[in-house]
């Protein structure tokens, strides 16, 4: 054998051992990152803090209305509503916020010199995230239940569970196209900002319908509003209709569109 | 553990780099024997730095070859990194993670098993074991520069890369990173480095590869490259007695102050 035929074939060899090695990898950095948001504690209560004091506030307004004319439309949307509010913070605002700051200090460039694929890389940040979601979307359907007064059944927990997942993939790939866009952490961050209290004054505001029907309807198609109509949807699945359905084409529309936009443009580096 | 071979450690073949209408490197080339210690000396901007970002796989060149241990870089990225140990110029490592930790994360990341006391152990064996506890940014200059070597070397690499690894350090902390250094040297594995300090390159490097504005300007070990130039009229202008390595150098890459 040849040199440059036993370099390609440990070349080959190589790689087929670099690919069975990747999880050895992936799983030292679902360590790191999960370490990373565990240390990160004030933003973790912060980002359920909204959600509760959200559920605490339209459970009392509720009791001292009648109860249909509940403020926002009844437990239901209200318990929807803070649900998308604490998948906003983390997924959308806090993940951006982490890697436009990772990728200026450098960590991306660090990690990208070593033996593990730019994938899994983002594949592992995902996924943490996705884990934090699971648990804070648990504590704010548990306690919205509880304030709320409403009794849901494990199928409906579940299904709250899934959309909870489907919404933090949304608003990841949201935070994906903003960091994907944008370089600079100042901008990310600020941008995030505004786009966060753009989509929470769209939520109450809208569908409360102070604005008018028009901002009403506008309101039902943006993220918030529609992920809010798969929340109340899956907790009355006999109510489900076409307004369900739409959203739920609209949330996929937004993940596929913001994800693809933020993955083709991603800037691993800050400059 | 590094496997002594024949075939060069590192091969970089007519390297072609540019950032928009500017070339950053043109036409670079060079080998790296195994167990070799290799300057890369060049000013600001002379475009060493971006030749070993290719190397590294951080960027893709417009023409050109890299082979590190006879594999192609460019086709197998993560094959070659599992055998590069890199040093970034300003390391970049998770502002909430300890030290121990970012260790830890690395050492998995290129397939090395870290028992908590295998981690003090690393740790200690750069003076670092007390220091476990705290971030990377806490740590002085020269604890820095000595954690980010200890992170590119953690799994015995093939091929060092370091990007001025001395930079604004101690004598004493310099003088612990060439023993560093050396180490590797013995195991097998081959260094290239880069560095403004003349009086370093001149004792630490088997060869050196002077680089200006993209270009090989020239090769060859430092007593090499003073005989081949003592005699330039340059080099005979700048010398204060017996020509330096930086007589040399500055003879050949000029004395205008680059950014």
């Amino acid at each position: 054998m040849t040199d440059s035929t036993s370099a390609v074939s440990s070349a080959s060899g190589s790689a087929r051992a670099k690919a069975a090695a990747v999880g050895p990898a992936l799983r030292a950095l679902l360590s790191a990152d999960a370490q990373v948001l565990l240390r990160s504690r004030q933003t973790l209560v912060l980002n359920l803090l909204v959600p509760l004091i959200f559920l605490v506030v339209t459970a009392r307004a509720g009791g001292q209305a009648a109860g249909a004319s509940a403020p926002l439309g009844g437990a239901t949307f209200e318990i929807g509503l803070a649900l998308t509010y604490g998948l906003i913070a983390s997924a959308m605002m806090g993940y951006s916020i982490t890697v436009a700051r990772d990728r200026e200090a450098g960590v991306f460039q660090r990690l990208r010199v070593a033996p593990v694929p730019t994938w899994a890389i983002m594949l592992s940040r995902l996924l943490v995230q996705f884990g934090a979601a699971i648990v804070s979307s648990i504590i704010v359907i548990v306690i919205g239940s509880i304030i709320h007064q409403v009794a849901f059944s494990v199928g409906t927990y579940l299904l709250m569970l899934v959309v909870a997942l489907f919404g933090a993939a949304m608003f990841l790939g949201i935070g994906q196209a903003i960091v994907g866009l944008i370089r600079s952490t100042a901008a990310v961050n600020a941008i995030g900002r505004v786009v966060y209290i753009v989509l929470i004054l769209l939520g109450i505001l809208g569908a409360s319908g102070v604005l008018g029907d028009a901002v009403q309807n506008i309101s039902a198609w943006t993220p918030v509003g529609a992920l809010i109509t798969l929340f109340a949807g899956v907790q009355q699945l006999s109510a489900w209709g076409w307004a369900q359905s739409g959203a739920l084409l609209a949330c996929a529309g937004y993940l596929v569109v913001f994800a693809g936009v933020g993955i083709r443009w991603f800037q691993w580096e800050a400059r | 553990m590094v496997e002594v071979s024949d075939r060069p450690a590192l091969s970089v073949d007519g390297l072609i780099v540019k950032f928009g209408a500017r070339t950053a490197v043109n036409g670079v080339g060079f080998q790296v024997a195994a167990g070799e210690i290799v300057g890369l000396l060049g000013p600001n901007g002379a475009g060493k730095t971006t030749t070993l970002s290719v190397i590294e796989g951080l960027r893709k060149p417009l023409a050109g070859s890299v082979t590190i241990d006879g594999i192609d870089a460019l086709e197998h990225p993560v094959a070659v990194k599992a055998r590069l140990g890199v040093q970034l110029q300003s390391s970049g490592f998770q502002p909430e993670l300890n030290i121990a930790q970012i260790l830890k994360l690395y050492a998995g990341v290129y397939g090395v098993q870290l028992s908590r006391q295998d981690a003090l152990d690393a740790l200690d064996s750069t003076g670092l074991e007390q220091e476990a506890r705290k971030r990377f940014k806490d740590l002085s200059g020269g604890q820095q520069q000595r954690f980010s070597l200890l992170i590119a070397d953690i799994h015995r690499p093939l091929l060092l890369l370091l990007d001025e690894p001395t930079s604004g350090l101690d004598p004493q902390s310099r003088r612990s990173l060439w023993t560093r250094i050396e180490a590797s040297r013995k195991r097998g594995g081959s260094v290239v480095l880069t560095t403004h300090s003349m009086e370093e390159a001149q004792a630490v490097c088997d060869r050196i590869v002077i680089i200006d504005h993209g270009e090989v300007v020239t090769t060859g070990s430092p007593a090499e490259l003073i005989a081949r130039h003592r005699d330039d009229p340059r080099v005979l202008e700048l010398a204060h007695g017996e020509p330096t390595l930086e007589d040399v150098f500055i003879a050949l890459t000029g004395s205008d102050i680059r950014d």
